[in-house]
């Protein structure tokens, strides 16, 4: 190298230095928080993106970054991104996750948060199923929430010979069977038992009805599949199904299938959260549809699923990331928020605001969100995402002939007890 | 041994006609060369004779059958290709043998004549190795082979020494001929080659354009050649030709006054070509019989036996033969004798010959 | 040493360009494949802060585990099968459509049966699904057939998962050997078909004789790529079946990436991926060797 040369290079890492001082300046005037979840994914429009401009308009020392995954990618990205560190500092996060990330350790306890009094809600207010306590803390908070409902063809329950939804186990079995013997393609009900991902087919139908039988699964954190109400609700889709009332096909019908043979009118009812109501009446306006509380044996009770919003414990920035947070779970904000997802707002508050104008399926799910006891049982269950699997080949099994519900209860309460050993 | 008769034999490649009518006759046990230039048809109609082309129009006859519409192994032939096709994973023995395999021939019958044929073409020790171990000259033999033991009615050769070196082509030319002499089969063998064809052939068929410029014996063709074209083909080094005027006397050649003989139907001031060989150009000082002319030598190409003299007669060039112990040299002024008898006059228009 | 060192002088320059290549190659593959390793080695890791040192114990483990060695075999079924299906639907279709037909058609066939290949796995798994669906288009037109009395449901039986996926694989993945055959087959002199023809040979004996040697090299080097693909093929599967029904199409990637997402087991993941990589790792060395054979 020539003693030129030598200049040369001296005066350029000379400017590289002090370019990169100006940068790393203008940087620390500003926080830049992490945002990742599946929301933005499911919502094409934008409204997410202008959600967080909207913040940062009255938060110019903070700025928001969308990392935006579809649902399915999430749960891994936040265990692989946090083993790499790389973690962001707001999570989406879905209850049957809590556990298992309570776990690793990557969940911060939200209670001191809770309990600032400059927050924009009360905590009374929130939706209560994602914050009550576990190990002595709460790990999330709701941004929305989507009651399970069972979404009725009415038509074809006309058709049957009937004028209202079933509202009991045993009307739904009448029902259902019924429609199935319509014959030309129908069955009464879809049980989505697929093995291909997220293969939780029983906790979008099982579960629920197993929660208007009054049963549960988990005893505090513990497993407790075997027990005789979840051998009654076996039973009672084991004799559907040899009734003939549910479609065939069962242990490869996907969620997505589940829910376009019942747009398609080849079904007559569907168990699944009021949210589908959209998508329903989006792609075929022509069926005559309305949404029901889930038919009960004896109890009136609904699964509760949502959104929610935790804090990565590795966060840099808390107070930042927590700031967000309750920007998005103010009464405005929130109901807007639920509006855009059509679903019920994490904090009821804004419950009211959601409720004006909307339609009857909405309606319907202010009405059981009122009146039924909410349930939700994955947040505690450990291991809640290899369980349903287990719970899936399990209920194939069963519905295939091979097994008696009995035998499925204890099977799933084994399998499950060895993979959480 | 089977005579073939090919009658006004027509292919068609959509609209563009590549052949136009080929007749020939080739009676048995002959030797037939197609001989031409690339794109003459000569490769096309063998092909047809093979059955590997449909046949446009008109009909091929072996023996006593027309072929049109029999596959290529129902015609009794057998052909040998131009980069000799044998089969890569074969052995030489499996190559030879494949034919009578197909046919269901007994084993130790096709043992036999595979080891026959292999004495006979001295591909005996040859017999266990693969095309791939083997030299072009081994590869060609083995290619002959796997005819010969079909025993055909009829070989069809296409242009199968042209990827030999010159040598070995010349070795090869003859053991075809000796093979042709022993068998006696019925050959169409095509070449581009005029000195293959002059020393193989009993027939010669010379194609141009998709169509026969003429057939005949060598001699026939190479001394009393029907065209212009067939004039300039055969031959090495190639006839001297040159455009000239019908004079009284004689013609006028390169404002050199030549008296001698012309064809009668000529009269003073048509145009013809004048054809020449350089056998028939030799200095006189070496006692020819004929019209002297006085040439400008420009370059002396020694052959050994014999000498191609390159020259110039006004603006002219020409080539003529000398005696091999020649003194002459470039730059000298000789005189030539041209050897009127086996002069040719051809039409300038038409390439007729004019006799 | 200093030979070593004059080499370097010589080709310094050389090696300096190779330097940004080799250190990504590095970051991106041994990186990865040391912590893979490394992670079998111990227990828990990732869900545990200080995972423990255990040595081959996920190893025992793994090999004493009933699920692994079931995993194993349907490996090999759905590998084996889907190679030879995609060998012999390819080999075929390329026969086809390198056929002497109208060139436009040849052309219109050729781009067509390239199309499983462009689609993601994600496409393909889905239409399969409908496809397969009790009230699909396949059920439908076997019942017509009069082939079957009542519709199959075809990925949930467990008796059939396994066969309908070997279709959806062999549909899916024989567009690799069909261009690569096909670029074989054109390849092959003209005259030795010309030869066999003159000789006697039908169709098939051409195929035999011909076709079939002169593809062999192509056969087993695009053979043993294929089984190397497939061997660890993990979207077509996961999205299709996702291992099911019951685990009667569970393969050892399915395996793999259940041990680590599903059940959060990483170190059981990392020792079923050393696993896989060692068998991928044999055939790889299988491949190589041949490719250098050709050379």
């Amino acid at each position: 190298m020539s003693e030129e040369d030598n200049v040369k290079l001296t005066c350029t890492l000379k400017a590289a230095v002090a370019a990169a001082t100006l940068l790393a300046g203008t940087a620390s005037a500003q926080t830049e928080i992490e945002w990742l979840q599946w929301f933005a994914a499911e919502n094409t429009t934008g409204f997410y993106e202008a959600l967080a401009e909207e913040f940062e308009a009255t938060h110019p020392d903070i700025k928001v970054k969308l990392v935006t995954q579809p649902f399915g990618k999430v749960r891994e990205s936040i265990v692989t991104d946090s083993a790499i560190g790389v973690g962001s500092d707001v999570l989406g996060l879905n209850m049957p996750w809590t556990a298992e990330f309570m776990k690793i350790g990557l969940l911060e306890p939200l209670d001191d948060y809770l309990a600032r009094d400059t927050n924009s809600f009360a905590t009374e207010d929130l939706v209560q199923a994602p914050i009550g306590k576990i190990e002595g803390h709460t790990w999330m908070v709701p941004l929305n929430a989507f009651p399970f409902v069972m979404h009725v063809n009415m038509q074809l329950v006309e058709q049957a010979g009937f004028d209202a939804p079933p509202s009991t186990w045993d009307e739904l079995r009448e029902q259902a069977i019924a429609i199935a013997a319509l014959g030309e393609g129908t069955s009464g009900i879809g049980l989505p038992f697929s093995s291909q991902p997220p293969a939780n087919g029983p906790i979008l139908t099982f579960l629920p009805l197993l929660y208007t039988n009054g049963g549960r699964i988990m005893d505090g954190t513990t497993p407790n599949f075997d027990n005789p109400k979840v051998v009654e609700t076996l039973h009672f889709l084991n004799d559907l199904n040899k009734a003939g009332a549910i479609a065939p096909g069962i242990s490869s019908r996907t969620g997505g299938v589940d829910l376009e043979e019942f747009i398609a009118g080849r079904t007559g009812f569907l168990i699944s959260p009021g949210v589908h109501a959209q998508a329903i009446e989006g792609r075929n306006a022509d069926l005559d549809y309305v949404a029901a509380a889930v038919p009960n044996n004896g109890i009136e009770a609904y699964r509760v699923h949502g959104w929610e919003l935790g804090l990565s414990s590795a966060s840099r920035n808390k107070d930042e990331a927590w700031e967000f947070i309750n920007f998005l779970l103010s009464k405005d904000v929130n109901a807007r928020v639920a509006a855009a997802s059509n679903a019920l707002p994490g904090n009821l508050e804004a419950l009211e605001i959601v409720g004006e104008g909307a339609g009857d399926v909405m309606q319907a799910q202010i009405g059981i969100l009122a009146e039924h006891e909410p349930v939700e049982e994955l947040r505690q269950a450990p291991n809640a995402v290899g369980s349903w699997s287990l719970m899936t080949e399990e209920m194939q099994s069963m519905l295939n002939g091979d097994q008696t519900p009995e035998e499925t209860a204890a099977n799933v309460q084994a399998r499950w007890l060895d993979l959480i050993k | 041994m089977s005579k073939i008769e090919i009658r006004n034999l027509v292919k068609m490649y959509g609209a563009h006609q590549a052949l136009h009518g080929i007749d020939i006759s080739i009676a048995p046990g002959e030797f037939c060369v197609l001989v031409g230039p690339s794109g003459c048809g000569k490769s096309t109609t063998l092909r047809m004779v093979a059955g590997l082309e449909t046949i446009s129009g008109g009909e091929v006859v072996i023996g006593d059958r027309v072929v049109n519409g029999l596959k290529p192994k129902d015609r009794g032939i057998a052909m040998v290709f131009q980069n000799y096709a044998l089969y890569p994973s074969k052995t030489v023995y499996e190559n030879m043998s494949f034919s009578l395999r197909l046919a269901k021939m007994p084993k130790p019958e096709i043992a036999r004549r595979v080891n026959d044929v292999a004495q006979i073409l001295e591909l005996t020790p040859l017999l266990e190795r693969k095309p791939g171990a083997l030299s072009g000259g081994q590869r060609q033999r083995v290619a002959m082979g796997r005819a010969i033991v079909r025993d055909p009615e009829v070989f069809l050769f296409d242009e199968p020494l042209s990827n030999l070196d010159a040598k070995l082509r010349g070795q090869m030319r003859a053991e075809i001929k000796r093979l042709h002499q022993r068998l006696n089969n019925t050959i169409i063998y095509v070449t581009h080659d005029q000195v293959e064809a002059m020393t193989l052939a009993d027939k010669i068929v010379i194609m141009k354009d998709g169509r026969i410029e003429q057939q005949g014996t060598p001699d026939e063709v190479f001394h009393d050649p029907d065209t212009l074209f067939v004039a300039g083909f055969m031959g090495s080094p190639p006839m001297n030709l040159i455009d000239c005027i019908v004079t009284p006397t004689g013609i006028r050649l390169s404002e050199v006054e030549i008296a001698c003989d012309v064809p009668p139907s000529l009269t003073s001031g048509d145009k013809v070509v004048f054809g020449i060989r350089a056998d028939d150009l030799r200095p006189s000082s070496e006692g020819a019989e004929g019209v002297p002319i006085k040439a400008h030598l420009d370059l002396i190409e020694q052959l050994g036996t014999e000498n191609l003299a390159h020259f110039r007669l006004g603006h002219t060039e020409m080539i003529g033969k000398t005696d091999g112990r020649t003194a002459l040299s470039a730059g000298d002024t000789p005189s030539f004798t041209l050897q009127m008898r086996h002069a040719y006059f051809f039409d300038p228009a038409t390439g007729a010959r004019l006799r | 040493m200093t030979r070593i060192i004059q080499g370097f002088r010589a080709q310094g320059t050389a090696y300096l360009f190779l330097l940004p290549c080799l250190v990504i190659l590095g970051a991106l593959l041994s990186v990865p494949l040391y912590k893979v390793v490394e992670y079998s080695l111990y227990d828990n890791v990732i869900v545990e802060r200080n995972p423990t040192f255990v040595g081959l114990q996920n190893y025992r483990d793994l090999l004493t585990d009933g699920a692994y060695w079931s995993a194993s075999l349907n490996t090999i079924l759905f590998t084996i099968g889907s190679v030879v299906g995609h060998i012999i639907v390819g080999t075929g279709l390329a026969l086809l459509v390198n056929s002497d037909i109208n060139r436009h058609a040849q052309t219109l066939f050729r781009s067509l049966l390239i199309l499983p290949w462009i689609f993601t796995a994600v496409v393909v798994a889905l239409n399969w699904q409908l496809l397969l669906n009790p009230f699909g288009v396949v059920n439908y037109a076997l019942g017509q057939l009069g082939l079957i009395d009542e519709p199959l449901d075809w990925l949930g039986d467990p008796a059939l998962a396994m066969w309908s996926l070997l279709v959806i694989s062999t549909w899916r993945g024989y567009p690799f050997i069909m261009v690569s055959f096909l670029s074989g087959l054109q390849s092959i002199p003209q005259e030795l078909y010309e030869a066999a023809e003159i000789d006697g040979a039908g169709f098939f004996a051409k195929f035999w004789h011909v076709t079939i040697p002169q593809l062999k090299p192509v056969i087993y080097g695009v053979a043993l790529l294929d089984l190397i693909w497939t061997f660890q093929l993990f979207p077509l599967v996961w999205l299709t079946t996702g291992g099911g029904p019951g685990r009667a199409t569970e393969v050892l990637s399915t395996m793999t990436f259940r041990f680590a997402f599903v059940d959060f087991e990483f170190s059981k993941a990392a020792t079923a991926a050393v696993s896989i990589l060692v068998i991928s790792a044999a055939f790889t060395i299988l491949y190589l060797r041949n490719e250098t054979r050709k050379i």
